[in-house]
């Protein structure tokens, strides 16, 4: 299959060293000579320097030959005339777009059904501010995430020193608590990521991922210790795209909402469309100011600016200051793997949830979504179970799994089963899957159909 | 530096090699000659030196190859592939010393085609076909064969055909770097292939076309006669391999367009176009020089200068004419085409004239300067501006190859070879050509260069096929450092 991604910034990074590793033939496209320089040093893919909205660069590329065509670069016009140049000579080429601006939020349906035909534009900013939503409403979780259209939820949280199930092992879970046990995926321990078997102990400091039913979430929370409180005040510094857009939501649910933000003109322009939030002019990173509007009580921080290291002075500052629960926004992918080495861990990122979106459309079989997690380690897919697959008709345990993958959850007719050996799954049943980054092309083998072939 | 990772690697590309010494073990027993026995110990030798390296230094998995190491892989994979690659020429009775089985071996490997042999029709017919095999290997790269159809390299794959094809402008042809190397082997398989059926037509057996072709195809110059192809003394068979060795001097990468059915690619390629050029032009100064103080007739003149200008400037070294009894001016051009080379990508060696056209072009933006100071002037190639990194890593191994070239022949002129040969052999091994001038021309061959000079030569070989940097580097404290 070949694929082609326009952009070199982080985004087509790291989804064309996600399809090289996966066997794809892939080509990357960027203006920038310094860029393309880091992913031919880097990944084994073929690389043209060259605008990715020229016909002729995109001829250049094979633009004919491709299967699926990513348009991710940062702006929002190259994307959408790269699509709409393909669409010219290429037709058959599955087309998706990066567009950012909340202004194209309405056309979406448009674009794919007129001209350029662009298959799926993707908006991250709206995927991360229902992932801050997710994380505010989880106490203690670092991750959260939603399968089965929101019926299953997905949650990373870290053990507390004294919770209940700290030494014990994963088989006892049942005795000490009397509460049926949510399965468990994975423990990320000093940065490592295991997946557990029935023996194994939980430890203090545990980063633990699980799954669970929405209507058992509660109670799979309390085995952790952890119990929802719901937010009432909420402090977001950086009025942008996603700034504003979390603030209209949290309108909308009657929380109370401050904003800080920096440009006096965004200021305005933010005061206008919002009706009840507080708009606030100024510094995140001012101490005083953070002193003035009670930091400390306020429930959940959540810094948003376009500067990483604003978002992460102000979330220091916050978090020293009190504040109980804060989220950081960050895009520089070398910044994460240290971002819970200095206590901040609920974090976000746009750029890896654009990665998380695209990387879905892109896969074999019939994957709904997927979701990277810990730095890459490993992915969460939500796929279905084609009647042609190898994983249809048998118990669980005689299915050939690849090593470091996990089947942690089959959806039938709405109703969620977590597996155990003996669990079969049927035609046309949603299947979610936990894989370590080695196992991912064997179990997108699995899952794809086997008529593909012929 | 991962050395255990390092000699991992390096211990399977020997591994392969033994592999690749049962093709010519089964021609010595076809011919029930006295190679047989030297090649089978060779094979063993070989094969348990590289599994040993394989298994003792197994179970480092790395999940990828730094740029450093990459080089340290080539350089070292290399010298160590030319030395096991000598035990056939060692354990036979047609070489006596280890260096100059050495030499003949890296010889084979670098293309180069200097032989140390005197008596080339006296040596059994095994050993001559793993004399010809060898450079068959070596053309289009032994690590890029590797890459392509071993599954070890993985990802890897792509430092170390950077470090073994250091083009300055690298063309991958597919999306992935082993499906660009396999796409390079079959182009160069396929021209073999009909290399050998055209020679066939010509008259020669099946040994000798199927040596010939092996090469002539990566213009590495070994032939199985005294007299090289003047053996034949045919002009269907000169022009056959005329037309091969321009084949080969010319970027694989634009053959591969060709038979994807693109047949301007040629045209439109301007390096492409300046190599054709420069061929024609010279061939028609020598075909003049040569026409009435040589040969009688402009029909003879043309046959013979032609030959020799192709086979000098793609660094193929095949003679049908002793060059050194015609007039200096196209002795002075044959020394300069040597230097020159053919194209980057081609299986050619010398400095490539991508590189040369670089370097006028950066000559002539110097004196537009001069007489513009204010003017913004890019370099261009085939209408494309080339990055000011990449000029200035061609200036560095201009360079280089020029100082490289200055340091060897002084080494080799204190070892007392007279002042023609030390220039000629050196200019003939770095450039990865095969025979130069006085001692070594045409007509003889390198063993009486001095033992310390066949070190200095073996180096400058390498250097020459690795086009400098990848070998230089090692000699770098810098290199080392952690």
């Amino acid at each position: 299959m070949k694929v082609i991604i326009v952009g070199a910034g982080e985004v087509g990074f790291h989804i064309a060293s996600h399809l090289a590793r996966e066997n794809k033939d892939v080509v990357v496209i960027d203006k920038d000579p310094a860029a393309i320089r880091r992913v031919s040093d880097s990944i084994d893919v073929q690389v043209v320097i060259g605008s990715g909205s020229s016909p002729v660069v995109l001829k250049e590329a094979g633009i004919k030959e491709a299967e699926i065509l990513l348009a991710v670069t940062d702006s929002d016009d190259t994307n959408l005339v790269a699509c709409l140049v393909s669409n010219l000579i290429s037709p058959s080429t599955k087309k998706l777009a990066r567009i950012r601006h909340a202004d194209y939020d309405e056309y979406h349906e448009a674009f794919s059904e007129n001209a350029p035909h662009i298959d799926t534009l993707i908006n991250p900013d709206i995927e991360v501010v229902k992932t801050i939503d997710m994380l505010m409403n989880v106490p203690g979780a670092v991750e959260v995430g939603e399968f089965a259209d929101g019926r299953v939820i997905f949650v990373g949280i870290r053990l507390d020193k004294s919770a209940r199930l700290v030494g014990i092992s994963l088989s006892e879970i049942f005795a000490k608590t009397g509460k049926q046990s949510p399965l468990i995926a994975a423990v990320v321990r000093d940065e490592e990521l295991i997946i557990p078997r029935g023996n194994h102990k939980l430890e203090a400091e545990d980063l633990i991922y699980f799954i669970s039913e929405k209507d058992k979430f509660r109670d799979s929370l309390s085995i952790f210790d952890k119990y929802v409180e719901p937010i009432d005040r909420v402090l977001i510094v950086g009025g942008g795209g996603i700034g504003y857009r979390l603030a209209a939501l949290l309108e909308k649910n009657s929380v109370y909402t401050k904003i800080i933000e920096k440009n006096p003109d965004r200021c305005i322009e933010l005061a206008e469309k919002l009706n009840k939030a507080i708009v606030l002019h100024g510094d995140g990173s001012d101490q005083e100011l953070l002193k003035v509007e009670n930091i400390q009580d306020m429930g959940v921080v959540v810094t948003l600016t376009n500067d990483e290291e604003t978002n992460i002075i102000t979330s220091l500052l916050a978090k020293r200051m009190g504040a109980p629960k804060i989220i950081t926004k960050i895009s520089k992918f070398s910044y994460l793997p240290l971002m819970s080495m200095i206590g901040l861990e609920q974090v976000v990122s746009p750029r890896l949830s654009a990665i998380n979106t695209i990387l879905q459309h892109v896969r074999r079989g019939k994957v709904l979504s997927s979701r990277s997690i810990k730095d890459e380690q490993a992915e969460v897919m939500e796929a279905v179970a084609l009647e042609t697959s190898d994983i249809v008709g048998k118990p669980i345990k005689e299915i050939s799994i690849p090593k470091g993958a996990l089947v942690t959850g089959i959806i039938r007719n709405d109703i969620v089963i977590i597996p155990t050996g003996k669990s079969v799954i049927e035609p046309n049943d949603r299947i979610i899957i936990f894989a370590k980054k080695q196992a991912i092309p064997e179990v997108e083998k699995i899952l794809a159909v086997k008529l593909e072939f012929f | 530096m991962r050395w255990s990772f390092i000699l991992n690697i390096i211990g399977m590309l020997i591994l392969f090699l033994g592999i690749c010494m049962i093709f010519p073990l089964l021609f010595g027993l076809y011919y029930k000659d006295q190679s047989v026995i030297p090649i089978m110990k060779s094979m063993v030798i070989t094969i348990a030196s590289g599994a040993g390296l394989t298994i003792c230094f197994r179970g480092v998995k790395v999940p990828y190859i730094s740029h450093r190491e990459g080089m340290a892989i080539v350089a070292v994979g290399w010298t160590a592939i030319g030395f096991f690659g000598a035990f056939p020429f060692y354990l036979g009775p047609e070489v006596e010393t280890f260096v100059d089985a050495f030499f003949e071996s890296v010889s084979g490997f670098t293309t180069t085609g200097s032989s140390i042999l005197t008596n080339i029709e006296a040596v059994s017919k095994g050993l001559l076909f793993w004399r010809s095999f060898i450079q068959w290997l070596g053309g289009m790269g032994i690590i890029v064969l590797s890459v392509a159809i071993l599954p070890f390299l993985g990802v890897g794959g792509m430092q170390l055909y950077k470090a073994e094809v250091p083009s300055p402008v690298p063309d991958k042809l597919k999306p992935r770097i082993r499906d660009t190397a396999a796409v390079l082997w079959k182009v160069y398989a396929l021209f073999s292939l009909l290399q050998v059926f055209f020679l066939l037509v010509g008259g020669m057996d099946l040994y000798d076309a199927l040596c010939h072709a092996f090469t002539t195809m990566p213009t590495g110059g070994f032939s199985t006669r005294n007299a090289s192809v003047a053996h034949y003394d045919s002009v269907y068979i000169d022009l056959v391999i005329i037309f091969f060795m321009l084949v080969a001097g010319i970027n694989f990468s634009l053959h591969y367009q060709f038979l994807r059915g693109k047949p301007l690619a040629f045209w439109r390629d301007s390096e492409c176009r300046f190599f054709i050029g420069t061929v024609i032009l010279l061939i028609v100064i020598v075909t003049f020089n040569v026409y009435g103080s040589v040969y009688e007739t402009i029909g003879r003149a043309f046959r013979y200068g032609a030959f020799q200008v192709v086979s000098i400037v793609t660094t193929t070294g095949y003679a049908t004419a002793d060059y050194e009894l015609w007039p200096p001016m196209s002795q002075v051009i044959l020394i300069l085409c040597m230097f020159l080379g053919a194209s980057a990508g081609s299986t050619g060696g010398g400095m490539k004239c991508l590189r040369v056209m670089l370097y006028l072009k950066y000559c002539y933006k110097e004196l537009f300067l001069l007489i513009h100071p204010r003017a913004v002037k890019h370099i261009k190639i085939g209408g494309v501006s080339v990055p000011e990194d990449v000029v200035r890593s061609v200036l560095g191994f201009m360079g280089l190859y020029v100082g490289l070239f200055a340091f060897s022949t002084v080494l080799i002129a204190g070892m007392g070879v007279d002042f023609i040969t030390s220039l000629a052999s050196v200019a003939a091994t770095i450039g990865n050509i095969g025979p130069g001038l006085g001692m070594v021309g045409p007509v003889d061959n390198f063993a009486l260069i001095p033992n310390p000079g066949k070190w200095v030569l073996i180096w400058c070989m390498l250097l020459g096929r690795l086009e400098i940097y990848t070998v230089i580097i090692l000699f770098v404290p810098e290199f080392w450092r952690k």
